[in-house]
Formats: structure tokens, sequence, C-alpha cells
């Protein structure tokens, strides 16, 4: 019996195998860093030969300047201080828009007089640019935290309540049925099929709202704001400092990683049952 | 009939003129069986076959109560059938299982729904995954397993949930021909092993014959009708290639125009 079963398994092992010449150039992994060395060759190259005149820096001018950056403090604030004034509002404003926009979504795909009621308003906001409300949101809020923050909870909101409608939805509606012949009522059923069925749907609504939230708290920041890493960028340019531009864009791109690896991370502990998809 | 126990067999599942008529986009109607009778005796294992589209699973998923026939009725142990209930199991062709759970998770389901404490959840469903030959399985998610596997999982599934009737809809036929004659196999075992009234969908005539104790043709063309029916009154365990089921086989496809 279980020999049979044993046959039906997939075999994931693999045979060890010399390395050859071949097998390295086919290395993920070593097209990974041949990829991002020659990046950094040809950056560093354009740099040198001022093919930008001066407005493109060494990538190690750039490092340098993040160094520098670290040790003493810029405008008031080290760079931790920037790096977390630009993570404090993304992180609030994303919770707010995750904490209305999720439920709502659910609630819309359940039932169809809450969707009659609010589809129409947001299918009138919807195609707004979140950026659309920077001026707007200056007006009413002033240039303080609120409306850096407001704008990003405009710009996270519509991802979130998509993707939670929609992972509803697209629930295979047979599998209601399996609730039913169990024996199972309606709640049974938004419980046990609805809600965990909803959850990578959920999920990767979560991670474009975390990465709309960053363009939107950039935007903000290069508006108005003495602190933060949209600030960092903008200063930069004023006083023409290639090296503080592209070291706050890098730094950027670290930070929207590293809260995108955070919310990976609650994902895989919320659903443990989803294949993990690999190279993106 | 070959029952065991040399008593009358009991009248389990009647199903007096069933209609039904799906309501397409456009209004078009379509019907899809007409005037179905069917009684199904208690510990029987009966088999619906039929080609596709035949209003099989349409049959199948009103005696589970989860479509209301147009005319007619179905009753169970004497009572009308008015909705899904866990007197009656179901396993799914698409096998239907919760990604999000685990094998035991998936099969303890319908006993936690009826909220059957813990420890005894654990025992039955522990029963029923050895049962049906996944043991050392119970933690992985569905995603894990092969086809073969996750059908196991169905059929364990609907057994812990201690249904007197089982409707299997097509269980095998997203599975490989070999995984298919295998599983029709445990089928087998696990039917002698707890019996159950059984009515089995499918189009195979070969699953057909290595399974039923009668097998129920349903026509070709919507509205489906039940045209014929035969006896299987071989000893068990089977042999696909025996000489009185082949036997059988030609009397049934030469009585009919269907292709099987």
């Amino acid at each position: 019996m279980s020999n049979n079963i044993a046959n039906e398994t997939i075999d994931h092992s693999r045979n060890k195998e010399a390395w050859t010449l071949k097998r390295v150039l086919t290395n993920t992994y070593f097209l990974n860093v041949v990829s991002l060395v020659l990046f950094f060759l040809l950056w560093d190259y354009v740099a040198k030969e001022r093919i930008f005149h001066d407005s493109l820096a060494r990538p190690l001018d750039v490092l340098n300047q993040i160094i520098t950056l670290v040790s003493i403090k810029y405008a008031g604030s080290t760079l931790w201080g920037h790096i977390w004034a630009s993570t404090q509002r993304v992180l609030i404003g994303f919770f707010i828009a995750a904490v209305i926009a999720v439920p709502l979504g659910l609630f819309m795909a359940l039932n169809s007089y809450v969707n009659a009621i609010v589809k129409p308003l947001f299918d009138l906001f919807k195609p707004m640019p979140p950026i659309a409300w920077v001026t707007i949101a200056v007006l009413w809020f002033g240039i303080g935290e609120t409306s850096k923050v407001f704008i990003i909870v405009i710009g996270s909101f519509v991802p979130c309540l998509l993707n939670a409608y929609n992972g509803v939805r697209l629930v295979e509606p047979e599998l209601y049925d399996v609730i039913r012949v169990l024996g199972g009522s309606r709640r049974d059923q938004i419980f046990h099929v609805c809600f965990p069925a909803s959850f990578p749907a959920v999920f990767a609504g979560l991670q474009i709202s975390l990465s709309v939230a960053w363009t939107c708290v950039l935007a903000a920041e290069l508006t108005n704001s003495r602190a933060g890493l949209g600030f960092l960028i903008k200063r930069g340019m004023d006083t023409h400092k290639p090296t503080l531009v592209l070291g706050g864009m890098l730094l950027i791109a670290a930070a929207a990683w590293l809260t995108s690896q955070g919310v990976g991370i609650l994902e895989k502990k919320l659903c443990p049952w989803k294949r993990s998809i690999e190279n993106l | 009939m070959n029952y065991e126990c040399g008593c009358d067999p009991k009248l389990k599942i009647h199903c007096d003129n069933v209609s039904k008529t799906f309501i397409q986009k456009g209004n078009q109607e379509v019907p899809v069986i007409r005037n179905v009778s069917l009684d199904v005796m208690e510990n029987e294992f009966l088999v619906v076959c039929g080609p596709g589209q035949c209003g099989k699973s349409t049959l199948l998923k009103i005696i589970a109560g989860l479509e209301i026939p147009d005319t007619g009725f179905v009753t169970l142990d004497g009572q009308p059938i008015t909705g899904p209930g866990p007197d009656r199991g179901m396993v799914f062709q698409s096998y239907m299982l919760f990604a999000w759970k685990t094998v035991r998770d998936n099969v303890e389901l319908g006993l936690k729904l009826r909220n059957v404490p813990a420890n005894e959840r654990h025992e039955i469903a522990q029963h029923y995954i050895d049962m049906v030959g996944l043991q050392g399985f119970e933690n992985h998610y569905p995603h894990q397993l092969s086809g073969g596997m996750k059908q196991r999982v169905g059929i364990a599934r609907a057994y812990a949930n201690a249904p007197t009737v089982m409707l299997l809809d097509e269980p095998f036929g997203q599975l490989d021909a070999q995984t298919r004659m295998f599983m029709q196999k445990e089928t087998a075992r696990i039917w002698e092993q707890e019996k159950r009234t059984v009515i089995f969908v499918t189009n195979n005539i070969d699953e057909a014959l290595f399974l039923a104790d009668r097998i129920v043709l349903m026509e070709g063309k919507l509205p489906g009708t039940v045209k014929t029916e035969y006896v299987v009154d071989l000893p068990r365990p089977r042999d696909h290639i025996s000489e009185a089921l082949l036997k059988l086989r030609k009397e049934i496809t030469d009585n009919t125009e269907l292709v099987l």
C-alpha cells in the first residue's frame, strides 16, 4: 500500500554533479552576480566618462556619501532619522489603509447591498492617481505629517480593496458546496472557505499597496518636508549633489524592500499552505 | 443481487420522476434531466454511467440536496430531501480540497463543523486516513500530493463525516489510466471494509463494471433519462479483464447506441 503511495509522490532530490564550466555558466546565482557586477561597471564607466557631465555620481562616491550620512547629522537628523521619518509615514498610512480597505473589500464581495453602495464611489476615485491628491491634502491638512499620511492612505487604499474584493469573488464556488454537504452553515462557508481562500489575493494587494505607499511618501516629501528620504533627494537636487540624490534613491529601494520582506514574512506565517513563487 | 445478510434489501434512496431545467443567460431553458425515477437499496453500490453532458452530475447534486428538482422528489430513508446534510457525503471530480488545511484538517472538517471534541475528531480522522492509505501524510498540504492522493483525502473526508450514503461525482476523471485503475481497486476495498450506500457517477463503462452492484445507463443527450439498468452479479474482488465482465460489457454495448 504505502509503496504505491510513495510512487505517486514527486521526487525533488537532485543528483550531485561535478562543477563543470557549463554548470557554473548556467548557474542562476552566478548569472545574478554577473548581471549586478556588469550593471555597476557600466554605471561607473558612464559616470567616469562624464556622459551626463557631472550629474551622475560614481557608485563608490554614492556609497561614501551614504557612509558620511551615517556619521553626521544632515538637516538636523541622522541618516537613521531620515529613513525612519519616511518609513514611519509609510507604515502608518499603509496600516490605516489596510485596516479599512481589506475588510471593506471582503464585505463588498460578500454583501451585494454594501457593494451597490460603495462600488460607484470607489469606481469614481479609483482611476485618480494618488499624487493628484498632494496639493489638496496640503490645503486641507497643512504641510505637516497628516497631509503626507493622508496621501499614502489614499494611494494604498485602492489595491488593498480591489484585491480583497477579487480574492473573494474568485473563490471556486464548489468549495462552498463542500461545506454545505459536510453540514456547515453560511458562517462556516465564510470562515472556512471565503476568508482563507482569499488570503493570498489579500496579501498580493498588500504588497502592491506597500509599493504605492513608498511612491506616495516620496511624492509628498518632494513637495514639502524637513525630514525623510524624499527630503534628502530634494536637497540633493537643490544643492546639486548627485551623490545625495542617488544615495537617497538606493536607500528608498532598500527600505521599501525591507518592508516588503516584512509583509512577505507575515504572509508566510499566516498562509503556510501557499506555494512560494521563486525568482520574483 | 449479492446481499450478504440474506434479509430483504431496505430501500435507501428513492427518486420519483425528477426533472430539472437550468435557465441560461438570455432566458434560454436547458432541460438537463427529465423524469428520472430510481431506487437505491441500502449498502448497494450503484453506478450511474453515461457520456459527458447527460445530466448525471445534476442528478447526483439533486440527491446531495445541492440542487432542488423542478418536478418530482427524492427521499432518503422515506424522508424527503430538502437540502444538503451530513447523512450524505460527497466526493468531487476536481477534489475540492481546502488548500489552506492539512490532510488531517481536511478530513476532520465535517466533524469540526458539528462540534465533535478534538481528541475524538483526531481519532476518527486517523482511522479514515489510515483506511485510504495516507498514513504519514497527515500534515501535508494538498498541493504537496499527487492527484490520486488528493482524491484519497476527498474520500476520507467524506467517510469521516459518517454519512450513510456516499455520492461520488466522476471521482477519478482527472487521473491517469493507471492511477485510475488502482483507485478503483482501492474504492472496492474501502467499500467492502466499510459498507455504505454508494452512488458513483462515471463516464467509463469499465469503471462501472468493475465497481457496481448495478449499473444505470443514462442517455447521451439533454435532457438525460435513465435508459437501461444492468445488474452486475459478479464476485469481488473483480478483474477488469475477466471473461464474465467482458461478456457483460459486450451485452451492454450491443444494446445501446452510446459509444462506451
